[in-house]
């Protein structure tokens, strides 16, 4: 019993931390459809951001989280109306060797200003203690996360299904050309969104960072993990994301009180075999 | 990704099937680089191996339209099966190969049954987890494939009995040089054949490919073995030349490097697969000798300049080059 | 006929630069080793090491120019290793070759020194099962076996009853693991539990549920430098498992290059290593004062020591045979001399450093950043896992 608690406790946090750090990628690929491989690459600079002001400037955590996040908003936006733009109208696989490209770039670019090693991200002391809840310790940070998430996830669902910026920009998904006929500044609709996601991005590379920490080489480490998400969520959904980290944070959880020596083996056969049955995603039957 | 249409495919594909240039190109090319650069034999047949299993990518990608990141899979598959029949079996290089060949397609085969019913993404991410797997019982299985510190005592016996592998590498060179030749002539056959022409139909349409009667599900795990195989020798050949064989054989950067060089050079065609591999190879060993620290610039910006400007890749340089000049005159 | 003109002009140059290395003015040694991508932090250290010490004793070797002549492979990859080795070996005539941060990348020089009869002197890898490869391979680094002994011999000497193993699942992990268990076990001590890490692990809280359940007294830990250990000394604290009283011991995962990323949290790790950048030595504190001075964003650590002494031996090995491979592998057994890690010398059978284990604990220093104290010493061992 304890050891399912525990499975359940340390699943949903780690699906959270799974969560925050691929939703950037649930707006971008999910919602704009661009295959998005240079996601990584934003949560990284925003990891980067937030080392160099926290590290050599001594800015406390959330001043830092919050600069980083706009500086990285302000650096999307650019890179969204000069390059971006054009790729939106590639197949996928320009797509795919455009933003590989970007990716190459902004590591390479990290890595000669920050070095190859490790960028920590210093947090106040309290952060990392632990706290008890009963039957298990859960460091505090974890619980931050898994709060950061809810709101998260409740404020990109109201604004996706419930504001008129939602609408413009399924509207503009769905055909570019019907949406700008009836008056919806497309190209604006898709630079706040990209812009969006840049911002998710580097906020769920910050509050990743003590799980997967930032080092140069980020974006392609864990780019399978980022797509992982998105998959099994299925495209489109931000609660399909949702629901997908938290269920693949659960299960490799699991997999590792369970069956800790077949641990990646178990979790990507799992994977196989839901996106077998599931190959839209979790809330997607088969047509 | 392709806008034209299959009959301008077959139209533009059987003239070339044709004509043999492309393979005396070929020759040609190896000749003078085997002459003009006798000390970089290593990092050419580095090159040749990669090609074999770019080309091995276009097939089911270029030609099929099957979009996956799992190709290191059938790669390494081929590398341990040839290294672990000549530890165990026989050392000679052609048997190797055949066993690498079967081992790629026997993983093709049984991994494809799976994912030739999928799609899009779902397609890319269970390819990735299929080669995730096999890495991992490849570093498992430690007493069998050595794990992570790699599988060694492959001792290669003289090719045909007679070359002996050398010390210069010049043997392992041209070994890999005739196994690319061989499939590149095989394949060049394939793609213009009927079973060619069905792939790029089902590239452009497999609905109405369907409608006409073609079994477009058994059609695409032909292609995946046939493709299977194909890197499968590949993989032989690294292991091999190599005498070594380790885990990273089955890393998603070399399926994803696999798809930047077609995609590079030029999917669809399979001289796209040679040039993009050749250029993509040659840009980083040449980046990273000159400045190892910030080499993946240059890869980088070579690829945005590509993608933006030469949108069918670098095989569409020449026409592109034509026109240019057409436009000024 | 163009071709063939080109052909004749390239092998009259291969022609010359042959003659060119056979007159022994100008001896090179090629370094093998990561200096891109995420593990490039090697190849840095490596090439600092060996510009500190060539800075400190010369270019200049019994009359004989000696050149170093780097080569990237890029990681773990045993193909660009061997090519990069014909290459060094064919065109540039390199007598000595060196560096080799991962395993399968010296494994896969090992068929070519054998027929070209070149030393080649590893600064990093470390599996004992290597050096069994090739009579050719000296080793100037550490192996899991040597390392991991002693703290398991320390650990039982000093109050550890009952131990938790968690290893990364990959073989240093494993080795470690069997190194452990047979020296903790020989001294009377209880395995409790022996945990196998997925080497694609990120997430660490259910091992550290597992080792706290477990009722160990202390854990052993061995996992690859960078992402995992950061993650795993993180989870360490983070659960609660210091507030415990469970102890960690470890062998190399409080690095200097890595360690002030791990912050206060790493304080009081225990570990057991040869190396640690603060050894209180004369020549350390010279040798780590010429790093800083040269490279000043630089650290020493095993990577660093590995190569000093690599270039150390290589150049030995020039002053007593010059060029004949074969003479100079003979010409380094039982050689010794001081390192800035203390004594150490060549086991004639294992081509291994024979040298101290020190038990080290991470602490801040005056200057602020962390370090690792040493204050216990297990002296001489040799490597412990040769043919094992």
């Amino acid at each position: 019993m304890t050891i399912a608690l525990s499975i359940l406790v340390d699943g949903v946090a780690y699906g959270m931390i799974l969560f925050m750090i691929s939703v950037g990628l649930s707006v971008t690929m999910g919602l704009m459809r661009i295959v998005n491989l240079a996601h990584g690459g934003f949560a990284l600079l925003g990891g980067a951001f937030a080392h160099v002001l926290t590290v050599w400037y001594s800015v406390p955590f959330i001043a830092a989280l919050a600069i980083s996040v706009t500086a990285v908003t302000f650096l999307a936006i650019p890179l969204e109306r000069l390059v971006y733009r054009r790729i939106y109208r590639f197949g996928e696989l320009e797509q795919v060797l455009a933003t590989i490209g970007i990716v190459f770039v902004v590591i390479a670019g990290v890595n000669l200003f920050l070095g190859s090693t490790l960028l920590p991200i210093r947090m106040p002391p309290e952060v990392s203690s632990p706290v008890d809840i009963g039957f298990k310790v859960l460091p505090l940070h974890r619980i931050i996360v898994i709060l950061a998430g809810l709101a998260v996830v409740a404020a990109l669902y109201l604004l996706v299904e419930q504001t008129r910026f939602g609408i413009y920009l399924r509207a503009a998904v769905d055909n570019q050309d019907t949406a700008a006929s009836l008056g919806i500044n497309t190209s604006k609709v898709y630079l706040a969104a990209f812009a969006l996601g840049a911002a998710l991005a580097a906020i769920g590379g910050i509050l990743g960072a003590e799980l997967l920490p930032i080092e140069a080489y980020y974006p392609l480490r864990y780019m399978v993990l980022f797509l992982i998400v998105v998959a099994v969520g299925g495209l489109g959904s931000i609660v399909g994301s949702f629901l997908a980290a938290l269920s693949l944070g659960i299960l490799d959880t699991a997999g590792r009180y369970l069956l800790p020596d077949m641990g990646t083996i178990f979790f990507f056969l799992a994977i196989t075999a839901l996106l077998a049955v599931r190959p839209n995603g979790l809330l997607v039957k088969p047509s | 990704m392709s806008r034209e249409s299959t009959i301008d495919n077959v139209r533009t594909s059987l003239p070339i099937a044709k004509t043999h240039w492309p393979l005396v190109f070929l020759t040609l090319g190896a000749c003078a680089a085997f002459l003009l650069f006798p000390y970089d034999l290593g990092f050419m047949t580095r090159i040749l191996i990669m090609m074999v299993f770019v080309i091995s990518f276009d097939l089911i990608l270029g030609y099929a339209g099957i979009a996956t990141l799992g190709h290191a899979a059938m790669y390494g598959c081929g590398a341990y099966a040839a290294g672990l029949f000549a530890v165990h079996i026989s050392p000679d290089p052609l048997l190797g190969l055949a066993s690498g060949a079967a081992m790629g397609a026997l993983i093709a085969f049984v991994s494809g049954l799976l994912l030739m019913r999928a799609h899009g993404l779902s397609l890319l991410m269970l390819s990735i987890a299929v080669t995730m797997v096999l890495q991992e019982i490849a570093s498992k299985a430690r007493d069998v494939t050595g794990g992570a510190d790699g599988l060694t005592g492959i001792s290669m016996g003289p090719i045909l009995g007679v070359f002996e592998f050398d010390f210069i590498g010049k043997t392992a060179y041209w070994y890999a040089f005739c196994a690319l030749f061989v499939i590149l002539a095989l394949l060049r056959i394939l793609v213009a054949s009927p079973f060619g022409l069905a792939l790029r139909g089902i590239k452009d349409s497999s609905s109405r490919m369907r409608a006409i009667g073609t079994p477009v599900y058994w059609r695409k795990v032909t292609a995946y073995v046939i493709a299977g195989a194909i890197a499968g020798i590949a993989g032989a050949l690294s292991a091999q030349i190599t005498s070594l064989v380790s885990v990273e054989v089955f890393n998603f950067a070399l399926s994803a490097e696999v798809m930047v060089m077609l995609v590079l050079g030029g999917s669809g065609r399979l001289y796209g697969a040679l040039i993009g591999t050749l250029v993509f190879m040659t840009v980083h060993h040449v980046a990273a000798s000159i400045d190892p620290f910030n080499w993946l610039f240059a890869i980088g910006f070579m690829v945005l300049g590509i993608v933006f400007f030469l949108p069918d890749g670098l095989i569409s340089l020449p026409k592109r080059i034509r026109r240019m000049i057409g436009a000024v005159r | 006929m163009r071709q063939l003109r080109w052909g004749l002009f390239a092998s009259s140059f291969a022609v010359l630069a042959f003659a060119g290395a056979a007159s022994a003015e100008t001896i090179k040694v090629g370094v093998i080793a990561t200096f891109s991508g995420p593990n490039a932090i090697w190849g840095k250290q490596f090439r600092e090491a060996i510009q500190v010490y060539a800075a400190e004793h010369g270019t200049e070797v019994n009359g004989n120019t000696v050149e170093f002549i780097y080569k990237d492979v890029g990681g773990p990859n045993p193909d660009a290793s061997k090519a990069a080795a014909q290459e060094l070996l064919i065109r540039e005539g390199v007598k000595y070759l060196a560096g080799f941060d991962f395993t399968p990348n010296a494994m896969a020089v090992a068929p070519l020194i054998n027929q070209a009869k070149v030393p080649a002197v590893i600064f990093n890898a470390a599996t004992s099962a290597i050096n069994e490869q090739s009579e050719y391979f000296l080793r100037t680094s550490f192996t899991l076996w040597q390392v991991t002994v002693p703290i398991a011999q320390w650990a039982a000497d000093n109050g550890a009853k009952k131990v938790i193993t968690a290893v990364t699942d990959y073989n240093p992990g494993v080795d470690a693991e069997s190194a452990f268990v047979s020296a903790f076990e020989e001294k009377g001590g209880t395995i409790v539990d022996k945990i196998r890490m997925p080497l694609q692990t990120t997430d660490f809280a259910p091992f550290m549920q597992r080792i706290k359940n477990s009722g160990a007294d202390a854990v052993f830990a061995f996992l690859p430098a960078g992402p995992a250990t950061f993650a795993f000394t993180k989870a360490y604290n983070e659960n609660g498992l210091k507030e415990a009283g469970i102890t960690f011991y470890g062998t190399g995962e409080t690095d200097e290059t890595t360690i002030d990323a791990l912050g206060d949290q790493a304080i009081g790790l225990t570990t057991a290593y040869h190396y640690s950048g603060v050894h209180d030595s004369d020549l350390n504190r010279s040798f780590t004062a010429k790093l800083e001075e040269m490279f000043p964003q630089s650290r020493a650590n095993l990577a660093s020591v590995g190569a000093y002494d690599g270039v150390h031996l290589i150049y030995k090995m020039i002053e007593a045979a010059g060029t004949d491979g074969e003479k100079a592998i003979e010409s380094s057994k039982g050689l010794s001399w001081e390192s800035p890690r203390g004594l150490i010398s060549i086991d004639p059978d294992s081509r291994h450093v024979i040298q101290n284990v020190y038990i080290r604990r991470v602490e801040r220093a005056e200057n602020g950043s962390l370090v690792n104290r040493e204050f216990d010493t297990v002296e001489n061992v040799p490597d412990l896992g040769f043919s094992r």
